[in-house]
């Protein structure tokens, strides 16, 4: 029971030092619209392109734009908990009675919170463009559960890359490696139909193309439960993965 | 009753290196123990071990009878530890920081609210409580941090070089506060450092830890009368370290027979001569040398101190401004510098 609360009271801090930042806000609210409204520009010319199933190149997008925000935003989880290592936080919460996983999963959490408000303002703008959700408003509840589970997952792998590493240079270095590529590893950008073949198995393997699949199913035609099992399966596991990878990094290195 | 007892505490490194080698020491409860050493005798390790931050390789200590190995959880709810990092979250005000820390021992929230202005007052810190830590001074940021440690009322605080990095005036008022503390609270304060005018201040008792070993502990006014008499310290005088050695080993077997020398104590670079009274001596000593044919380069006299002390038990002399050890003749280089 302490653990949950021990999470709570973390969450807070980590969310209320957030807020104090009033360019944090404005960055992390305008960064979901700035891709929306560029990528649908820089790509207006293929909404005429077959494969994409007679939808509008941003109807196609919107959904990869959620995903694609929800990763970015928990790769870089890891961060904070860095600041804390640096200045001494870290050791000082150590020598408290305080829950360990707390101190990961807080993390982790706060993201989460971040992460699903700058997705449902992703969605809402994307609805004011005009943009149908197929799915209707429980789809939208749908959707966060898909992205809560593929951000708690890279949280967590972040975290438990920070205390690995203890150094920021070498994880932002990973971050930058992984990230884009993982997006252009996917059917974010592109319909699956018309990626090259190779490309086409690789997303299999990819953790962020299960939640393009699923909430882009559930934006452009609804409740298609045989994607949606298998994305809600798939993430479930990249987000017990990560938690776990997270968890025992912090037990190793944590002492 | 003992807030702290170790038994063979002992960390070996990665790579062999036995930073804490069987350490065996106890604390009383209500006093200030010093824990005085160079930076690199293993202070730090063994706080660290007996907060439960790192495991002992081996041997293990009790915390108000709590075995830090078996029972972590129960040493954390009594223990404050104050590390050498200010660790209190500068993007939180004063209150937030302390609140946070009342939650993680599980107190409730009245007695939060309660012990946070009780703190507060006891810090100095009044009317700063919700004003943002990176508004606070170096000094403010080592007395909240201070306070984290103390809400839920531990048997016994660490305070980890408590005064590092604080200039000399900020340091003087920190050690107010470390004494006040002892005293209005009645806690236990386990404190390490390597500045000897603080260990000298504050402890009650004082551990001299050299090389992960304890080599000697007392309060200080005992181990400054393990030194008997004033030391006059010889050297062959700056640019001449190369001749050290044949200083010394002449100077000794001109003194160590003469009826008013107590002892003789070869350092790096010089000789110390343990005398009954210093200043009449020095006179005797420089005839002495200079029938023997020895040059003499600089000579000094001083009361039995701390510095002595550790030199005594450990062969080497402690630099007070950065803590590392360091020889004789450096000593001697610096302090001409200075003149």
């Amino acid at each position: 029971m302490y653990a949950l609360a021990d999470i709570w009271y973390q969450s807070v801090r980590h969310l209320r030092t957030q807020l104090r930042m009033p360019v944090w806000i404005f960055v992390n609210l305008f960064q979901p619209m700035v891709w929306l409204v560029l990528f649908t520009q820089v790509f207006k010319s293929l909404s005429d392109m077959p494969g994409l199933g007679g939808v509008s190149y941003l109807t196609f997008l919107a959904p990869g734009i959620v995903v694609m925000t929800v990763l970015f935003g928990s790769a870089w989880a890891g961060m904070g908990l860095l600041r804390d290592i640096d200045m001494g936080i870290l050791s000082k919460m150590l020598a408290t009675p305080v829950s360990r996983v707390s101190i990961i999963l807080s993390r982790v959490f706060a993201s989460m919170v971040v992460l699903v408000v700058q997705a449902l303002i992703i969605l809402l703008v994307a609805v004011i463009m005009g943009v149908d959700i197929a799915a209707g408003i429980p789809g939208v509840l749908l959707i966060i559960v898909l992205v809560s589970l593929l951000g708690l997952g890279f949280a967590a792998f972040s975290n438990g890359l920070a205390i690995t590493l203890k150094r920021m240079e070498p994880l932002i270095g990973i971050i930058n490696f992984v990230a884009l590529p993982t997006v252009f590893m996917s059917s974010t950008m592109m319909a699956p139909d018309l990626l090259p073949g190779w490309l086409d198995t690789v997303r299999h393997f990819n953790p962020v193309d299960y939640a393009v699949v699923g909430v882009r199913g559930l934006v452009l035609t609804g409740y298609v439960w045989s994607d949606l099992w298998r994305s809600l399966t798939v993430l479930s596991g990249w987000a017990a993965l990560g938690a776990l990878f997270g968890l025992l990094m912090f037990r190793r290195k944590g002492e | 009753m003992s807030v702290i007892a170790t038994y063979q505490l002992t960390k070996v490194f990665p790579g062999g290196v036995r930073a804490v080698d069987g350490v065996d020491f106890e604390v009383n409860a209500g006093e200030i123990f010093g824990f005085l050493g160079p930076n690199g005798a293993g202070k730090t390790t063994t706080s660290k071990m007996v907060n439960t931050l790192i495991q002992p390789t081996s041997g293990t200590a009790l915390i108000s009878g709590f075995d830090i190995r078996k029972d972590p959880g129960e040493v954390r709810s009594r223990i404050g530890y104050v590390g050498q990092d200010v660790g209190v979250d500068e993007y939180a005000t004063g209150r937030e920081n302390l609140t946070l820390y009342g939650r993680f021992y599980r107190l409730g929230g009245k007695t939060i609210k309660q012990r946070v202005n009780e703190l507060f007052e006891l810090v100095d810190l009044i009317g700063y409580e919700d004003k943002m830590v990176s508004t606070y001074s170096g000094g403010m940021r080592k007395r909240l941090d201070i306070a984290m440690g103390l809400i839920h009322q531990p048997d016994v605080i660490f305070l980890d070089e408590p005064t590092v990095g604080l200039d000399p005036q900020t340091r003087v008022h920190v050690w107010d506060y470390i004494r006040d503390l002892a005293k209005v609270m009645g806690v236990t304060i386990f404190l390490t450092t390597h500045y000897m005018e603080e260990a000298d201040h504050l402890a009650d008792r004082i551990a001299i830890i050299d090389r992960g070993k304890i080599m000697a502990i007392g309060t200080p006014a005992e181990l400054k009368q393990s030194i008997s008499g004033d030391a006059v310290t010889l050297s062959p005088g700056a640019g001449k370290a190369n001749e050290s050695q044949d200083f010394i080993s002449r100077a000794e077997a001109a003194l160590s027979g003469q009826a008013f020398v107590i002892r003789t104590q070869v350092m790096d670079g010089g000789l110390a001569v343990y005398v009954e009274h210093g200043e009449s001596a020095v006179p005797e000593i420089m005839r002495l040398l200079s029938s023997h044919g020895i040059e003499v380069g600089t000579i000094s006299v001083s009361r039995p101190s701390l510095d002595d002390v550790f030199l005594k038990y450990t062969g080497r002399t402690i630099r007070a401004e950065e803590g590392t050890p360091t020889t004789y003749a450096e000593v001697q280089r610096k302090r001409s510098r200075r003149q």
